[in-house]
């Protein structure tokens, strides 16, 4: 019997010991030594066709070799805060969206790279790619905790996303303004084989994105100057009931469920007349050769005019940021100014990168390959808005874009809707202490 | 006379119904099946085709070499085998006890009650404070923390499936090997795990299935391919900033493959102890 | 839970030191078999509870800062409506979900056991029913997304060619069609595994007592509710138990077919959770849930163990 004590006891001491000592023998690179690899945390997407083309050259250049761990864009955001939360060293650099970099740089998770890396503005890059890429923002409403915090460089934008607007230019000349949009798409629209405007209206951050745009330019918005909620105010309301009842009409069925790349294809397979789009969506889907049957057929203008007369892009570049607790930082930095060069950009953008650079926008010879480069240029250069810089901006994301998806399904009134989304934000913000 | 009417009826229905039950589970598979086979340009059809028409393996190199999904296959293999392993060990070290040595019922019935208790419990709640533990622990993205977590959620199962099966055998045969002079670790080792082979295989093949099919904590607990494992890969393909359904299917077809793979190897053994170890199966 | 185990544990421990009448070899095989239970199942009680205690812990301090401030987040957890939504969800699924498997399962079960004689035949589906257990959730969510999804589920392109419908129905857009969306993954994935238990069951059924039934003129009905149905009760409880607690714990398909949409039509329990957990990075009101969420299941687990046969004797 006293075996068999003997046995139980051996058993477990040993599992304790195993769990105590696995970690350890994990090998710890030395600090400062050149890696051998660099993780990057990715979306999955077309918006990283252009990192994994540049990655093999890289690769040769250097001798460090690229670990792209793609994720979808919701696990990407909650995979990001849990591994910053465990402090883990997992991934040596990091692609986020700019309406992230305020949790990011609230909760410091972040390397400056002005300050540790030296990182200066390039005149060729628009100005407001730094502004987005800097914590706390340079412009508009700075969180109450921010407030008193010095600006630094968080991120260096590597897909320079500004959200346009696509059409069929051969079936219509460019509408200048959202009524003309409606207008024209009433016209056009053939359920079942031609959808007039297509509302990209899946729950979260899909119908958000789609919305935004819409929203400022009615006159309204999510915040005010002081982090007060008017999303509720009259001309809010107005740019909500546009979209879930009038440009609702003239979309195709099951729009509740539509994302980018399905509102894409149906651009691509010519059953779609109208929607606003992405430039990773061109590239990868609209106007891709192996299979898109609308090349040539499709024109790309900034943002159409609202009542209020003015037209406002909204700014979705992913940046390039090195994680505080990466070991590997410095050879982080220097892969960021790597693929930030003219050179690598100009190869990246031939791979269906999303350059931004000012130089290789303009360029005539590749405006030729990309049409929708000079709509981007120009809203740009427009300054386009950005999403309220608030930490808790996921929270609001998802609590409005719940609340606009069940309008849109018709689960609640437009006005149901607005003040239910309303109501959880002003609780959610007061809780967070704004 | 009169009974032959209702038997005739009854087989009138059958025919039918199985074949329409049949059409229900073979279709979504054959679907899943005949997307992964289809080439990246059939997926701008109009109206998808019924049957792939160009079929091209593409989708499944593109899963398992140009995304790398292989390591996490490996990962995969890994971190249920060893679950396996150690989920069976312990659940032995409790089921002996409770079948061959004369227990109170009490203690029986407690032991298969906490077993029990465990399936109500929903991960999601668990996952909250495992994933601090596992932070503190230094096992965040390691596949050891999968492996504890997996092993403590099959143990009830382990434990139900091995007690059904070692019930089953006699107690005369150890006794007989004890009376030819054996030790009980020397009954055990040469009687009973021989004749316990069948349940111990049964039971494995179940714990790996279900262990291959758990999601959300190496969701969770997991960050890069050091440690994702095949499930978190499917997950990772449904995106939808892409049109990559092709690949996607190839994914969820390689995800059933494995553990119906070995389920079909495995059948004549799992059938008895899926039903709980209560009733024997044919 | 654990509570209620380990006090049998201590209970029956208690009962036998004092009143064992038989000295000699049931002692010592009592003592050998604590001293293999009690360090295993000591270690696993560690692992387990120290996660309960830990998650109180973290239920009872602030998410921001971790200051201790008692009982605020259970009363924030219980005060959101979405809470009550999501237990709505769960329930209705639960009674969707429940009687089409239970009752899809034994009807199978009878029809099969009635009317196919080859054993071969026999074997060939029982073996097919234990396949769709095994198919992991997060790929029957895929193969969901592949029928149901609007633009390219096969399902509406299916309808359109028999004629039966014109339009697409947009299944994952709409209250009741989604919520019919999840919960006939569920149903197809676990109605094979009551057909199995059922089928098994009604195979113990002793050929006497059919044969003396038959003899004495009953009728099919009568066979099923008075010979059969006794022998199945006790199974047909356990399935039921222990497909309510899956039920309660469904997570992976949801998550990949709809992410809890239409609004918040399909986020049930485990969803709504997630959410708070990992979308909105609430832990301390996390914490409050997950710590309630246990404390109901083990009410439930205790109740349903008072009904529930755990061992034919």
């Amino acid at each position: 019997m006293k075996r068999w004590v003997g046995w139980s006891v051996l058993t477990v001491v040993a599992v304790l010991a195993l769990v105590a000592l696995l970690p350890s023998w994990v090998p710890v690179s030395a600090q400062g030594a050149k890696p051998a690899k660099l993780v990057i945390a990715a979306v999955a997407g077309n918006e990283s066709l252009g990192l994994k083309a540049v990655a093999p050259t890289y690769e040769r250049e250097s001798g460090i070799k690229l670990d792209i761990v793609e994720m979808p864009y919701p696990t990407l955001y909650e995979k990001l805060v849990t591994t910053f939360q465990a402090g883990a060293a997992t991934y040596d650099l990091i692609m986020l969206d700019d309406p992230w970099m305020p949790k990011f740089g609230t909760e410091e998770w972040l390397t400056p790279l002005d300050s540790t890396y030296g990182f200066k503005r390039d005149p060729d890059i628009p100005g407001v790619i730094y502004d987005v890429g800097t914590w706390p923002p340079p412009r508009g409403p700075v969180p109450p905790s921010e407030k008193s915090k010095p600006k630094h460089l968080l991120g260096i934008t590597v897909v320079g996303n500004v959200e346009m607007f696509m059409y069929r230019k051969d079936l219509s000349p460019a509408p200048k303004s959202w009524d003309e949009v409606l207008a024209n798409a009433k016209k056009l629209n053939k359920p079942g084989s031609m959808a007039g405007y297509v509302v990209r209206g899946a729950a979260t951050n899909p119908i958000v994105a789609d919305f935004l745009p819409i929203l400022w330019s009615f006159g309204g918005d999510v915040f005010d100057a002081s982090w007060n909620v008017v999303i509720d105010s009259p001309a809010s309301l107005r740019a909500v009931k546009f979209l879930v009842n009038d440009l609702k009409s003239v979309a195709p069925s099951g729009a509740e469920n539509i994302d980018a790349a399905d509102r894409s294809r149906l651009m691509a397979i010519g059953q779609a007349y109208q929607s606003t789009v992405w430039p990773g969506e061109v590239t990868g889907i609209v106007e891709n050769p192996k299979v898109s049957k609308t090349i040539g057929k499709v024109g790309y203008i900034p943002m159409p005019a609202g009542p209020s007369g003015k037209g406002y892009g909204m700014m979705g570049n992913w940046l390039l940021a090195i994680p505080k607790a990466s070991k590997n930082g410095r050879a982080g930095a220097d892969f960021i100014v790597w693929v930030t060069s003219p050179k690598v950009q100009k190869a990246y953008a031939e791979a269906g990168g999303i350059p931004s650079r000012t130089s290789i926008l303009t360029d005539t010879a590749m405006n030729d390959k990309n049409p929708y480069f000079a709509a981007l240029a120009k809203s740009l250069d427009a300054v386009p808005n950005w999403r309220p810089r608030t930490d808790q901006w996921n929270a609001v994301e998802t609590i409005l874009g719940t609340n606009l998806n069940a309008a849109l399904a018709g689960l609640a009134t437009p006005e149901d809707a607005t003040k239910k989304a309303a109501t959880e934000i002003r609780a959610l913000m007061k809780k967070a202490g704004y | 006379m009169p009974r032959r009417r209702p038997a005739q009826l009854w087989h009138l229905v059958a025919v039918p119904v199985l074949g329409a039950v049949g059409l229900v589970y073979a279709f979504p598979l054959y679907w899943l099946l005949v997307t992964a086979l289809k080439g990246e340009g059939e997926l701008y059809r109009v109206t998808p085709s019924l049957y792939p028409l160009e079929p091209t393996l593409d989708a499944f190199s593109s899963v398992l070499v140009t995304r790398g999904f292989l390591g996490l296959l490996e990962n995969s293999i890994l971190v249920c085998g060893a679950t396996v392993v150690i989920a069976l060990t312990i659940g032995f070290a409790v089921a002996y006890p409770i079948t061959r040595l004369k227990v109170s019922r009490r203690l029986r019935l407690g032991v298969l009650n906490w077993a029990l208790s465990l399936r109500f419990l929903p991960p999601v709640a668990v996952v909250v404070p495992y994933f601090a533990i596992v932070r503190g622990l230094g096992l965040y993205d390691h596949p050891l923390a999968l492996i504890l977590i997996y092993t403590v959620f099959n143990l009830p199962f382990a434990i139900w499936m091995l007690k059904g099966f070692l019930a089953e055998i006699p107690s005369e045969i150890e006794e007989a090997a004890f009376v030819d002079g054996a030790s009980r670790w020397m009954a055990f080792c040469r009687v009973l795990l021989p004749l316990a082979a069948p349940g111990i295989l049964a039971s494995g093949v179940i714990i790996f299935a279900f262990a291959w099919s758990e999601f959300l904590f190496a969701l969770i607990l997991t960050a890069s391919p050091r440690a994702q494992t095949f499930p978190v890969g499917v997950q990772g393909l449904v995106t939808q900033f892409q049109i990559i359904w092709n690949d996607m299917a190839a994914a969820g077809a390689l995800a059933i493959a494995v553990p119906l793979g070995l389920m079909v190897l495995a059948r004549r053994y799992v059938l008895a102890g899926l039903t709980f170890g209560v009733i024997r199966g044919q | 839970m654990e509570s209620a185990s380990d006090s049998r544990l201590q209970a029956g421990s208690a009962s036998l030191g004092q009143g064992t009448r038989e000295p000699g070899p049931l002692a010592r095989q009592e003592r050998l078999a604590y001293a293999i239970l009690l360090p295993v199942l000591g270690t696993i009680f560690v692992v387990v509870t120290y996660p309960l205690l830990f998650a109180v812990d973290q239920s009872l301090r602030a998410t921001r800062g971790g200051d201790f401030v008692g009982l605020r987040n259970y009363t924030t957890a219980l005060e959101n409506p979405l809470l009550y939504e999501a237990l709505a969800a769960t329930g209705i699924y639960a009674g969707i979900v429940l009687p089409a498997e239970i009752l899809g399962g034994l009807g199978l079960a009878l029809l099969v056991h009635r009317t196919v004689r080859s054993a071969r035949i026999r074997m060939a589906v029982y073996v097919l029913a234990t396949l769709p257990i095994v198919i992991p959730p997060v790929a029957v969510g895929v193969i969901a997304r592949l029928i149901y999804a609007p633009g390219y589920g096969v399902l509406n392109h299916l309808l359109m060619l028999a004629g039966l419908v014109q339009a697409e129905i947009p299944w994952l857009s709409r209250r009741e069609t989604a919520m019919l969306a999840v919960a006939s993954v569920d149903v197809w994935q676990w109605t094979p595994f009551v057909y199995l238990v059922c089928f098994a069951g009604l195979q113990t059924v002793p050929r006497e007592s059919i044969d003396a039934a038959q003899v004495d003129g009953a009728t099919r009905w009568t066979l099923f509710s008075r010979i059969e149905l006794p022998y199945l009760r006790p199974l047909l409880l356990l399935v039921l138990f222990w497909r309510l607690a899956d039920v309660l714990r469904v997570f992976d398909h949801i998550f990949i077919l709809t992410g809890g949409g239409p609004g918040a039509t399909t986020q049930l329990l485990s969803v709504y959770l997630y959410r708070v957990a990992f979308k909105f990075f609430d832990t301390g009101e996390a914490a409050a849930l997950a710590v309630l969420v246990m404390l109901a299941m083990s009410l439930l687990y205790a109740t349903a163990t008072r009904l529930l046969p755990l061992e034919r004797d």
